[in-house]
């Protein structure tokens, strides 16, 4: 199926897959990509409960604040992000959901002080998530045909009963699917070692790229505290520019990473991780002096400000203007 | 393949129309406004890809900021710091383009949203419509100036159809004062027109008012500095750089009348100086140009025509009056009036030929007046030196020099004037097929407010039929807004140099986007903003230094020589037509005639022009016998009577 301009681009837009549900099962919903709401918008904050997961220190044997000596370093000469987004098409069994998903990534290069992207272009991935095996026959070769990929959720969702399962398991999916494209730019950068990276987010699920010294992932979302009770306090009275001790955040499936807490800005004084971001380094490239340097690194970035993003205290401007580019560029054709 | 200058672009609230769009570029990109642009279409229609030909009217640059106070915010109210961040804020440059030409012309669509490509000259001459009239062997081009983008240098040719007419015709320009920008562009395009005017159109010349200064009073006198860019210009354009080679200049005398009123009077550039005296018949024709409405009243006009039909240039003969008349100078005239007057006063008569005498009282005072009135320009005594009526040159420049001269001597010269010239031109007369006619601060001449005057309705003549007959007027003034709008109305062409902006305020330049009129108010010398019938939007251009000497450089290299004394005077006039005239000479040959004899001598020879200049000089100066020594007759001698005499005492 032709796209009306533009033509099929890694995959076959969110507007040509409601066509294409209402032509198979003559069900015209009036709905168009425009008018869904994305799953990660629906579900914001359901996705993962909060929670306490103290961690092991590598400084000392507590979680104490550490000054961060000398001035802010601009070192970083890109920054990476990545962007999903999951529609719940419009079809008559809705029992069993069809999500149009679609994924990119990006590194934007900073050179004279202006960001470009690097290697030339973004990566897009879109596709159709669906538990192949209770969709009829009929509508997945039709999809196939008209383009679209197809990923198949029925692993994750063969027990599901409820269609919010289904739901779960698509959003995953999609989920897997960004961090695996992030994982392989990142990966393209390192191997060819063109410096400092900022990713947004955290850097265990980027595979070999979280190994690499100079790949420094800053999360913004604290959903998990790495810090028991009394040391979360040291975290919220942190001054800006000083950072906590660093802890260890290990995981089954990911890389283990050196963390730590650094304070960007004064908070707002209602949420106490206001103004904080988490710091990750690869684990084998941590020393107290190197978690010192990529916080001063990290603290260069706070100008200019990324407002007028909502979440200006803790974003930096690199990764705004990555978001804004991927917004541009990711769904521009439904 | 050239490279890509832009994209077009368009939102549901900033959308492309036919007639305008908009496209965004990289910071670095060489455009500006008045850039022409090229925009390449993407889907074929009928078979062809559209191309759209844009000027750009309008620039916008603006930042991912939400407000300025996210920056100040940011930078803790720093500016320093804000330009010391690591990151450069995503900035736009964002262009609005009104649309010059679509090809094809139809169907006429919104433009598409295709490559933005910095126009070539090939892309210029055909947003312009250029192509049209710049055929090979066939143009009727006349190079304006030179189009300048990126590296793009492209010439810009008006349609000398539509320049010079009959399709359109008419040139207006505007622009403040002291930048030499009016003067300069008419020098210029006058020196275009007389090297691109096609021969096939015919002969063409040029006739200037110089109302001001000196300001055309150096025409013929190289420049005294060109730059190698100038030089450029006017090789890229195809014109010479080199002064007019036929020009004439005509100025009436001074009131007191030994010398010409012009700044042109250093003896070097007297050669083609010459006097502009008219005498009854020329003036009468034109009274009404220097009598108001409470002057000529129905009764007057009678009269006034009764003079011009039945006694002017003609024997009259009335048995009432103690003579017969020919009336050929005021002086003629005034003999007439008082001949009329005495026989009604002898009668106790009212009316005379149904003319009453306060009439004829008034309409003798209003004449008479008019040779006081417009002394050095009106002769009592009927001498007429005039324009070469009749055998205007082609390519040749006639400056009638008005600029030191009363106010209704001015009037009367634009009246009579323009009016031969009209007239010739419909008669094919005048020895040329098109004849320019510039006259500088329109403003004054033909106000937008104010009495209807003669010189208005002739200028609002000019300008509303003169195309039909070749006669064109440039016309050139501050403010455009101040001027008749017929008259600017008509003029198919439009300059505007640099601008006044309370004049950009009014409401004549809405129609130009906010940009364009900054553009205007900051114009640098040499650059204009043309408005001409086949250019859909206005397109700015350079144009050179004109070749001819400035009048301000010009009076400073040939300062105007002091008024003479009359015998001075009346060498300067009378050498070019006759080297060997000496001061002694002239001093001998006027030494018993009076003042007023002696100027009309002058101006009789000045206007035959005679082979033998001394002897016809001599001749116009009444005869006088020398007075002669007569020795007493000697007295006969007294005869005694004879003594026988008986009648003797």
């Amino acid at each position: 199926m032709a796209e009306s301009y533009g033509g099929p681009r890694n995959g076959a837009s969110a507007e040509a897959a409601v066509r294409l549900l209402a032509q198979l099962t003559g069900h015209g919903s009036g709905a168009t990509a425009a008018t869904l709401t994305p799953l990660e918008v629906l579900e914001r904050g359901a996705d993962q409960p909060a929670r306490l997961a103290p961690a092991a220190p590598l400084e000392g044997a507590s979680i104490v604040r550490r000054p961060v000596a000398g001035s802010p370093d601009v070192r970083f000469t890109a920054f990476l992000d990545g962007i999903q987004r999951s529609l719940v098409l419009p079809q008559p069994r809705p029992t069993v959901p069809v999500v149009h998903g679609t994924v990119g990534a990006v590194i934007r290069e900073r050179a004279d002080r202006a960001l470009r992207t690097w290697g030339g272009d973004h990566v897009l991935d879109r596709a159709l998530y669906l538990p192949v095996a209770r969709v009829e026959a009929a509508w997945v070769d039709a999809m196939r045909a008209a383009g679209f990929g197809i990923e198949d959720t029925s692993a994750a969702s063969a027990d599901a009963v409820h269609p919010a399962e289904h739901l779960s398991a698509a959003r995953d999916a999609v989920q897997r699917r960004r961090e695996a494209i992030e994982a392989a730019l990142a990966g393209r950068w390192c191997a060819e070692g063109r410096g400092a990276l900022y990713v947004d987010g955290g850097i265990a699920a980027l595979g070999d790229a979280a190994r690499g010294a100079t790949v420094v992932g800053v999360v913004k979302s604290h959903r998990t505290a790495y810090v028991d009770g009394p040391s979360l306090e040291v975290v919220a009275a942190l001054p800006p520019g000083d950072r906590t001790t660093a802890f260890v955040v290990e995981s089954r499936r990911r890389a283990h990473v050196a963390s730590w807490y650094l304070r960007l800005r004064e908070g707002d004084g209602a949420d106490p991780f206001s103004g904080i971001v988490r710091l990750e380094v690869a684990a084998g490239a941590f020393s107290p002096a190197h978690a010192d340097d990529v916080s001063r690194w990290v603290l260069a970035e706070r100008e200019p400000v990324a407002l007028p993003d909502a979440r200006w205290r803790v974003m930096a401007y690199g990764i705004r203007d990555c978001e804004a580019y991927l917004r541009a560029v990711a769904f521009r054709h439904g | 393949m050239a490279d890509i200058l832009g994209r077009v672009v368009a939102t549901e609230h900033r959308p492309n129309t036919p007639h305008e769009f908009h496209f965004w570029t990289a910071l670095d990109a060489p455009v500006g406004i008045g850039t022409i642009v090229r925009v390449e279409g993407t889907d074929a229609i009928a078979g062809h890809v559209p191309q759209v030909h844009g000027v750009v009217v309008e620039g916008f640059s603006y930042s991912d900021l939400a407000t300025p106070l996210h920056d100040v915010l940011g930078a803790d109210g720093l500016p320093g710091r804000a330009g010391a961040s690591p990151t450069r804020r995503t900035e736009i440059r964002l262009y609005k383009a009104a649309v010059l030409r679509h090809v094809p012309d139809e169907p006429l669509q919104p433009v598409a949203l295709g490559n933005v490509f910095l126009a070539t000259e090939a892309d210029v001459e055909v947003a312009l419509r250029m192509d049209a009239y710049l055929r090979p062997g066939a143009s009727t081009g006349i190079p304006i100036g030179l189009y300048r983008a990126g590296a793009t240098a492209s010439p810009i040719h008006l349609d000398a159809d539509f320049l010079m007419g009959p399709e359109a015709a008419h040139l207006n320009i505007t622009g403040v004062s002291g930048l030499a920008t009016k003067t300069s562009a008419v020098e210029w395009l006058l020196a275009s027109i007389f090297a691109h005017f096609p021969q096939a159109k015919g002969r063409v010349a040029a006739l200037c008012f110089n109302v001001k200064g000196p300001d055309l009073c150096f025409l013929d006198q190289p420049a005294s500095r060109l730059d190698a860019a100038d030089l450029e210009l006017y090789a890229k354009l195809g014109v010479p750089a080199e002064p007019f080679a036929h020009v004439e200049y005509f100025a009436p005398y001074t009131a007191r009348g030994y010398a010409l009123s012009t700044l042109r009077s250093h003896e070097a550039l007297v050669h083609n100086v010459r006097p502009l005296t008219w005498g009854l018949r020329e003036v009468l024709q034109y009274a009404e140009v220097l009598l108001n409405k409470d002057d000529v009243d129905a009764k007057a006009d009678a009269l006034i025509d009764f003079i011009r039909e039945r006694v002017v240039d003609q024997d009259f003969r009335d048995e009432r009056l103690g003579t017969q008349h020919r009336v050929m100078s005021f002086t003629d005239l005034e003999r007439w009036f008082s001949d009329v007057l005495r026989s009604m006063e002898e009668r106790n008569q009212e009316v005379w030929r149904t003319h009453h005498i306060a009439t004829i009282r008034k309409v003798r005072n209003r004449l008479t007046n008019i040779s006081t009135r417009c002394r050095g320009l009106v002769t009592d005594d009927g001498t007429v030196s005039d324009l070469p009526w009749g055998a205007f040159a082609d390519r040749g420049v006639y400056v009638v020099d008005v600029a030191n001269v009363e106010e209704d001597a001015q009037d009367l010269i634009f009246a009579r004037v323009v009016t031969q010239l009209r007239e010739r031109m419909e008669k094919r007369t005048l020895g040329v097929d098109h004849v320019v006619v510039f006259v500088d601060e329109l403003n004054k001449y033909a106000p937008s407010d104010g009495p209807d005057t003669y010189v208005r309705k002739m200028l609002l003549d000019v300008a509303e039929r003169g195309r039909y007959l070749g006669l064109v007027l440039f016309a050139a003034q501050q403010f455009r807004s101040q001027v008749h709008r017929r008259v600017v109305g008509n003029s198919g062409t439009a300059l505007y140099g640099r601008m006044d902006v309370d004049e950009l305020a009014t409401p004549g330049y809405a129609t130009l986007a906010q940009a364009t009129r900054v553009k205007l108010s900051t114009l640098n010398k040499g650059e204009l903003m043309v408005r001409h019938p086949h250019f859909a939007q206005p397109v700015f251009v350079h144009f050179p230094r004109p070749a001819v000497l400035s009048g301000r450089e010009g009076v400073e290299r040939f300062p105007a020589a002091a008024e003479p004394g009359l015998e001075e005077a009346i060498v300067r006039a009378l050498r070019p037509l006759d080297r060997s005239i000496s001061l002694d000479w002239v001093k001998e040959a006027i030494a018993l005639a009076d003042e007023e004899e002696v100027l009309r001598a002058r101006n009789r020879t000045l206007q035959v022009r005679p082979d033998d200049v001394k002897a016809f000089f001599r001749a116009q100066l009444k005869r006088r016998v020398a007075p002669e020594t007569v020795a007493p007759r000697a007295r006969p001698a007294i005869r005694t009577s004879p003594g026988d005499d008986p009648y003797a005492f």
